[in-house]
């Protein structure tokens, strides 16, 4: 067991260290999205100011407009990551044709799921990390609340929104191009899990049907929770419900994205299509 | 030239440590590249080209510490059954065990039994250095740092990578690259190694030191490499293969050591006599009075006072033993003899031959 994981965060260090090395070698490309960032984190400052004064007891989270976008940008940042990171590591090792060298180690599945998002989210935890810490640093931002319990809502909504990323490197495997996943999950979430404006609004302008398309959204209930607690400073009691639902989304999906993507894989050795892109 | 008897049998060789375990065992191998979304494009009546058959019916063993040859024409089946016995595909009916663990369904503990050293440039990182593509695959197949870079060491030095430990291997020749394969496919020493044309790109001292190095690794003392390789350099193969099997068509068409395939190829050789001393009217006068006149050729050699005689002979017959005896009779000096053998190459021409016969007379019976 003690060796079985050993071996396991090896491997993993390796992704890693591979994906650090790569990155270094394109160095401007880090600097400027580290401006881009502090570029967005100041233009919405500006925007926040016209909503200065906006006390709506119904949008309890969004009294500070600047604070709840800067979650909502951290966070999706995050969930983006969760899942579009895999497919796009599958997709880069097919153009590369290095992924049938990979395959050709004694890696399991698994392994490779983990290993190869795992710097996309050391690099999405910096570049969050970074949108709240430009919003306390020039802004005056201040976040309350529990930091480990939305630590649990954002490891929670990061390994439900993994499991489509799954689904979703699955299809990159078979089909090569036109992932549904990621043109679905992705516009999506920006425009319905309440990233820029509260969910309450869609029904309100748009009807209860498309407000319900915000209800199937994990990104919803991680972005719900991760507000009351740093937002509003509600505890563990108050943000037990959509804990929950994140939890049973994780039962159905984890499973089943494991089983689709080794079926997905098993079909590329089937069709010889393992470097075909 | 084989008969089309050649064709249904399978000659399994008589390899000569025949009693050495098994590495790779190949059983009724069969692998036909679907085509994808088959029920989708006849739903929607979409054209489509029929599956391929890239292996047929293939069964043979491959013993620890044999160099075992695969052979046979561009698109013959040599890359799948080697992606197959590398588990990167899978078959669709048969078994291949490497040793002892399926292909698929071990296919983990398969892959750490095998290297596969591809023919395909773009398997590595093009913005890392070599020695940190080898460091990230040796941490793949879960060597500790330390060790690691102490095998990537010994690799460096007995690949000659030595210099170019810190350059992109983007920046490396086709050569190096090369080698850098080969190197990556002994990371974790693998008791079975499959080299797909390991000498492509290299220069002739390159490629004989590679050569070298492959023949130690079957016959060092410790534990034997089993090697499997495929490559279109037949003389190569001829002198490194215990036994070769010749592809084509996807099936196995002969399999057997290097010498018995030539042997089989033809009964006769092409013998040449340099000779002195004689005149090429007096030479053909002695010859025709104990031989048939047809069956020689007499022509002026490169130097100026030598002649050449040339005839063809079957083997371990007595015809060479004659000719010398007659020429030295009638006041000839021996100046040297020659003889011309079948390579592999003419083992595979002449099976292609025959697969292109066989399919025009197919091709007459449709009609």
């Amino acid at each position: 067991m003690a060796n079985s994981t050993i071996l396991f965060l090896r491997r993993v260090w390796a992704f890693v260290a591979r994906d650090w090395r790569l990155e270094l070698s394109y160095r401007m490309q880090f600097f400027l999205r580290i401006l881009s960032i502090l570029i967005v984190v100041t233009t919405l400052f500006f925007i926040s100011k016209i909503f200065a004064g906006f006390t709506d007891p119904r949008f309890e989270q969004w009294r500070d407009p600047l604070a709840a976008w800067l979650t909502g940008l951290a966070v999706l940042n995050y969930f983006m990551t969760g899942f579009s990171s895999l497919a796009n590591a599958i997709r880069q090792e097919q153009v590369q044709g290095t992924l049938e060298s990979v395959l050709m180690t004694p890696i399991s599945v698994p392994t490779v799921i983990v290993a190869s998002s795992a710097w996309d989210f050391v690099q999405a935890t910096f570049f969050s990390f970074l949108y709240l810490f430009f919003g306390w640093l020039f802004f005056g931002v201040h976040y309350r609340g529990s930091f480990l319990l939305a630590l649990l809502f954002l490891l929670l909504t990061t390994m439900v929104l993994s499991c489509l990323g799954i689904l979703s490197a699955s299809f990159a495997m078979v089909f090569k191009r036109g992932d549904p996943f990621g043109i679905f999950l992705g516009t999506g979430s920006a425009l319905f899990s309440g990233v820029f404006f509260p969910t309450q609004l869609i029904s309100q302008y748009a009807g209860t049907g498309v407000a319900s398309i915000s209800r199937i959204l994990p990104a919803t209930y991680g972005l719900d929770g991760i507000r009351r607690v740093l937002i509003v400073g509600q505890g563990f009691s108050q943000v037990r419900e959509p804990l929950l639902t994140l939890l049973v989304f994780l039962a159905v999906l984890l499973p089943f994205s494991l089983w689709v993507f080794g079926r997905a894989v098993r079909r590329a050795k089937r069709e010889g299509s393992l470097i075909q892109y | 030239m084989p008969t089309p008897q050649h064709l249904r049998e399978i000659v399994t060789g008589d390899y000569p440590h025949g009693d050495r375990p098994i590495a790779v065992a190949i059983t009724n191998l069969a692998k036909t590249y679907p085509v994808p979304f088959l029920r989708l494009k006849k739903l929607l009546r979409r054209k489509f080209k029929p599956p391929v058959e890239a292996v047929r019916n293939v069964s043979f063993n491959v013993h620890e510490g044999e160099i075992f040859g695969l052979i046979g024409p561009n698109g013959a089946g040599k890359t799948t059954l080697t992606k197959i016995i590398a588990t990167l595909v899978q078959p669709t009916s048969g078994v291949v065990t490497v040793r002892g663990h399926d292909s698929v369904h071990d296919d983990e503990i398969v892959r750490r039994n095998v290297g596969l050293a591809g023919a395909e440039e773009r398997s590595f990182y093009f913005r890392l250095t070599a020695e940190q593509n080898l460091l990230f695959f040796a941490r793949l197949y879960g060597l500790s740092g330390s060790t690691a870079r102490q095998r990537i060491d010994e690799l460096r030095a007995l690949f000659e990578l030595e210099e170019l430990r810190a350059r992109r291997y983007a920046e490396l020749s086709t050569g190096n690259k090369q080698r850098l394969s080969v190197a990556r496919a002994m990371l974790a020493n693998p008791p079975v190694l499959l080299l797909d044309e390991p000498t492509r790109s290299l220069d002739p001292l390159a490629a004989a030191r590679m050569r070298a190095t492959i023949k130690s690794l079957a016959q060092s003392s410790g534990r034997r490499a089993t090697v499997f390789l495929t490559s279109h350099n037949l003389a190569e193969v001829e002198e490194l293969c215990d036994r070769v099997a010749v592809i084509s068509k996807g099936e196995i068409r002969a399999l057997d050591t290097p010498a018995k395939l030539r042997a089989r190829h033809t009964e006769e050789e092409q013998v040449s006599i340099g000779f002195a001393l004689l005149t090429i009217a007096d030479a053909e006068h002695a010859l025709s009075r104990s031989f048939s006149r047809d069956l020689f050729v007499l022509q002026a050699g490169e130097r100026a006072d030598e002649s050449v005689v040339k005839f063809k002979r079957a083997a371990n017959d007595d015809l060479l033993n004659n000719v010398l005896r007659v020429l030295q009779e009638s006041g000839a000096v021996i100046r040297g003899v020659e003889s011309a053998r079948p390579t592999l190459l003419d083992v595979l021409e002449s099976y292609e031959q025959l697969n292109e016969n066989t399919a025009i007379s197919d091709r007459s019976i449709e009609i």
